[in-house]
């Protein structure tokens, strides 16, 4: 989404939403504001499956939020009861799909344990005690406090207007955006979301060595080898659903990679057991046979590589051979040779997948640089087949502010668990005392919740915004209840790829209970604490002083005042940001469709039961920059001197460190995603619960058998964090060093009918260990211990 | 009139369960293991790791297979169990008496019961929601990922299936049997 910011002394600057600005609603605060496209007052349905009639019905265009990819969605309201979520064909990303997870959306929004009321806590932190308040009283709570905690106005007086004394954190989501608009306008430096519990090594080791996190092109790759992804059980995703209707000798030869044999496994043409941890061995092995036997795309390097020759004499000075590479890996080196010879072979229609995964080594960093220099190697960079950059179409401007307060102190960093940690034993430079949760459940997302639990409770002021009571929101002093993605209407957004589009949110029916989104819970929260906290800034700002010496009062709070992004509704903005690029007509196609691009009108068609044309084929962009790489010298880097100076290696190289070993009698814990469940948020859906129940241990059946461990036994699992129980599930499916169980179970919330004590939270067990780039955790370095219980 | 009949391209399936969920969300089937019209079947692996039997680990997705020849029909003793216009087999609530012959004939075990409606229920092809509502295919065909269904007219000899079935190469669960499917695996 394109951001148009006002700074201080640029507001002049900012034209955007001047058209809407007249349109602004009288009562900003009502439920009914915003409502323009006939969304329906709901109701509870009286069971949790509802039979689709045959009567009337109403359909929204709208997009899921169950995972991260936003699948296109149409609903279907029948007397104010949504009954079903069917695919929406329109959007070339979902193309014509919606996993399990997208059909149970539906149990996200009737669930019954659902937040319905703003409250505010009345007994212990963590307790779980909350009063049921007005929306008024809320925000009046977070800005006064009650005798139990202290409110913003006292705290930031206290810290003489430091904004940085608050912490914001989020999870993904398309209202995301509008959070985070909130934390610029307020002006704090503490930031955190997922990134580093997520993508951010993979993202930043492709982003650095090719410029860009790149989609690989699956449906023409000829060979594909995926390696800690796990793309038919995790996140399930139409791109990557193309190389499953391929392999088994239908056009494309998948290799999969991982110490266990998972569905992908069972979807390849090759499943190879390695170690955890050590695919980086492997990668350099690969690269060291297409070195030898000169294999690589001469002409590619030749044009738009960068310290080619240093990379190369690392990787032969070091001896990274396939025999070097099998010790380390436990892969053979015959199949090392073969796997780099096949895949330069079929390259540049060759991927190296990126992956979609968290951290789960400490050298994944380099793991990633690694495999990104091997893709380029062939040739596949900005091309049919290989990894591709695509095209993004634009959006137009709304209006933010990002003042800057003089007493704002710089962030404390970036990486969450360094932060709680420092948090927790006192390291930071200055009090960090409150902090707004959004969408995000840190007490299960994380490594080592025993520590998150006592950073909430030092937290003198939390306020969580969800929609689920989870383990997290039970430390809240204030708790605002957002309605689900099917209440309201979300920042509208720009889908990049080989065949762009724009997508848009639309409510599907109007927020139930006492619930609201976000956009209006910033309104409202906004009208309350400006004014007073400005009072604030007044007394210790001395730029701003200044400033109203100059300017007078007016005009320098102008650029300070947090209701300026949220006086428009969200249909108003979005409205504003489609017409203002592709006309009236396109914001109503949005409206009603769901998704627009230019051309659709022409180029969209169904082409039979199970295929549709987006783009017809010469317009899709397969290749942008004829096959340049992003970075900013254009090149691909190979080598890069700067990460020396911050103690990183420049090239990937293997150190002894990353060996993969463990004690005897202990086994490395591993953990993964799951397609019926998207980590801790939909724990507590009762259809996907239905599907899966709870969380198994994973154990080798011979490893099992000799500790008298049968399918179903209850067992410990303990490490220096902590210890969980779990059921066992003894299998083939994994190596005798290893165990595995999926993440997102065991939260310990009395408020989840479901989800509340149901397996293991591999968290609980899981050391926070972060790598040294970003400082992102990483999962797969704990030993733990198991004994039947 | 029609004679529906599906396709399935089983080997792109995945057991990712979307067909499960939206078959439950569109015709209201109650939660509950047992309780299922549509279902994904897969085998226990044979080998010890790592050396385990890939070509063993094939997931097969299944439902009523919608016979020409239905021995739940055949045994049923109300005639709940029909061939409606359409060739889809079918149960009327009403005349079902809960008797149970149908779950032990079908040899695809595809009769479940509904604690709700008291029935012996089945896959009906979506005929009396999406079908009935003049849409022209099932809700597993529409929802799945991997796209593995395919949906249509047997007696059209224009339809995608008809085309399909031509010149591909598919068969039928236990076709020994003698039942008949109407659903057709394509190899």
């Amino acid at each position: 989404m394109e951001v148009e910011i006002s700074r201080r002394k640029f507001l002049q600057g900012t034209v955007a939403m001047s058209v809407v600005g007249a349109t602004v609603a009288t009562n900003l605060l009502s439920n009914e504001h915003g409502s323009s496209h006939g969304a329906t007052k709901g109701h509870a349905p009286s069971s949790i499956t509802t039979k689709t009639s045959t009567g009337e019905a109403v359909e929204v265009a709208t997009l899921c939020e169950m995972c991260v990819n936003k699948c296109a969605a149409l609903a279907r309201i029948e007397d104010g009861v949504v009954t079903k979520l069917n695919p929406n064909p329109a959007f070339p990303k979902s193309r014509n799909m919606l996993c399990a997870r997208g059909n149970a959306g539906l149990q996200a929004l009737y669930d019954p344990d659902r937040l319905k009321y703003p409250m505010i806590r009345v007994g212990e932190k963590g307790e779980g005690k909350f009063k049921r308040v007005t929306w008024d009283e809320a925000y009046k709570a977070i800005l006064n406090g009650t005798d139990k905690f202290p409110g913003m106005a006292k705290i930031l007086d206290e810290e003489k207007d430091n904004r940085s004394s608050f912490l914001f954190c989020a999870g993904e989501g398309m209202a995301e955006h509008t959070f985070k608009t909130f934390y610029g306008a307020f002006g704090s430096a503490n930031w955190l979301n997922h990134a580093t519990l997520c993508l951010q090594t993979v993202v930043s080791g492709y982003g650095v060595t090719i410029g860009a996190y790149a989609p690989a092109d699956l449906e023409n790759a000829e060979y594909i080898i995926m390696a800690g992804a796990n793309r038919a059980e995790a996140i399930v995703t139409p791109d990557t659903m193309d190389g499953f209707k391929r392999t088994k000798g239908r056009g494309a030869k998948l290799i999969c990679i991982d110490p266990r044999f998972t569905h992908t496994a069972a979807k390849s043409d090759k499943w190879l057991a390695i170690k955890p941890g050590t695919d980086l061995a492997l990668v350099l092995a690969l690269t060291h046979v297409v070195l030898t036997e000169d294999l690589y795309d001469k002409k590619y390097v030749a044009k738009y590589f960068n310290g080619f020759e240093e990379y190369k004499n690392s990787v032969l000075t070091n001896k990274y051979t396939p025999q070097w590479a099998e010790k380390i890996t436990g892969i053979k080196a015959k199949e090392i040779y073969e796997m780099a010879r096949e895949f330069m072979a079929h390259a540049p229609k060759a991927v190296y997948y990126p992956g979609r995964r968290s951290t789960f080594s400490n050298n994944d960093f380099q793991l990633r640089r690694a495999m990104a220099i091997f893709q380029a190697l062939g040739g596949g960079i900005d091309t049919k087949g290989g990894l591709v950059f695509g095209k993004k179409l634009k959006l137009g401007a709304h209006e933010v502010i990002e003042p800057m307060y003089a007493q704002a102190e710089s962030s404390l960093g970036s990486s969450w668990v360094n932060w709680r940690n420092d948090f927790v034993d006192n390291k930071q430079d200055y009090k960090v005392r409150g902090m707004f949760i959004y969408k995000h459940n840190p007490m299960l997302n994380m490594p080592n919740p025993t520590k998150t639990a006592q950073m909430l409770k030092k937290m003198e002021l939390v306020v969580a915004i969800d929609t689920m009571p989870s383990d997290t929101v039970m430390y809240a002093d204030v708790v605002l209840p957002e309605c689900t993605y099917l209440e309201r209407t979300d920042p509208v957004k720009t889908f990049g790829g080989v065949e762009p589009s724009i997508a848009q949110r639309n409510k599907v029916i109007d927020p139930m209970f006492d619930t609201k989104p976000v956009i209006d819970i910033m309104r409202g929260l906004t009208n309350e604490i400006t004014k007073p906290l400005w009072e604030i800034t007044k007394k210790y700002d001395e730029d701003a002083q200044e400033a109203i010496e100059e300017d007078g009062e007016e005009e320098t709070f102008a650029e300070f005042d947090m209701r300026i992004p949220f006086k428009n509704s969200q249909e108003e903005i979005n409205h504003h940001m489609v017409a203002s690029v592709y006309g009236e007509e396109a914001a109503h196609h949005l409206h009603k469709h769901g998704v627009f691009y230019p051309d659709m009108g022409t180029d969209f068609k169904q082409l039979g039961a199970n295929k549709f044309q987006y783009y017809p084929e010469n317009k899709k962009a397969y290749s942008v920059r004829g096959g340049k790489p992003k970075t900013p010298s254009g090149k691909i880097e190979c080598n890069i001197p700067n990460l020396a100076k911050k103690g990183t290696d420049p090239m990937p190289v293997w150190r002894d460190e990353y060996n993969y070993t463990v004690p005897d009698g202990k086994f490395r814990m591993l953990t993964g995603r799951h397609a019926q469940f998207t980590q801790s948020g939909t724990a507590n859906n009762a259809m996907l619960h239905d599907l899966i129940f709870e969380n198994y241990i994973w154990i080798n059946k011979r490893i099992a058998e000799k500790r008298g461990i049968k399918f179903g036994d209850t067992v410990e699992v303990s490490s220096r964090t902590g210890k969980i129980t779990i059921k066992a599930y003894p299998t083939e499916k994994i190596g005798p060093e290893q165990v595995f169980f999926v993440h997102g179970f065991g939260e310990e919330s009395e408020a989840l009918t479901w989800a509340y004590k149901n397996g293991g939270n591999d968290n609980a067990v899981i050391e926070d260990i972060v790598e040294n780039v970003y400082g992102s955790a990483s999962l797969h370095e704990t030993n733990v211990e198991i004994r039947k219980v | 009139m029609a004679r529906y009949g599906m396709a399935l391209d089983y080997k792109n399936c995945i057991n990712c369960k979307a067909c499960e969920v939206a078959c439950k969300e569109e015709n209201g089937v109650l939660l509950g293991a047992d309780k299922h019209r549509i279902w994904v079947g897969q085998n226990e692996m044979s080998g010890v790791w790592p050396n385990l039997d890939i070509s063993h680990a094939a997931f097969m997705p299944s439902q009523c297979q919608h016979c020409d020849n239905a021995p739940c029909q055949e045994v049923c003793p109300t005639n709940a169990t029909y061939y409606d216009e359409n060739g889809v087999v079918r149960v009327n609530a009403d005349q079902c008496i809960l008797c149970s012959y149908c779950m032990n004939a079908c040899p695809y075990d595809a009769r479940y019961v509904d604690d709700r409606t008291m029935t012996v229920d089945k896959c009906t092809f979506c005929s009396d929601t999406r079908l009935a509502r003049g849409e022209t295919t099932t809700a597993c065909q529409n929802t799945c990922p991997t796209k593995v269904r395919i949906f249509g007219d047997l007696d059209d000899p224009n339809s995608e299936i008809s085309e399909l079935l031509r010149t591909r190469e598919h068969f039928s669960l236990k076709s020994h049997l003698g039942t008949k499917p109407k659903l057709f695996y394509l190899t």
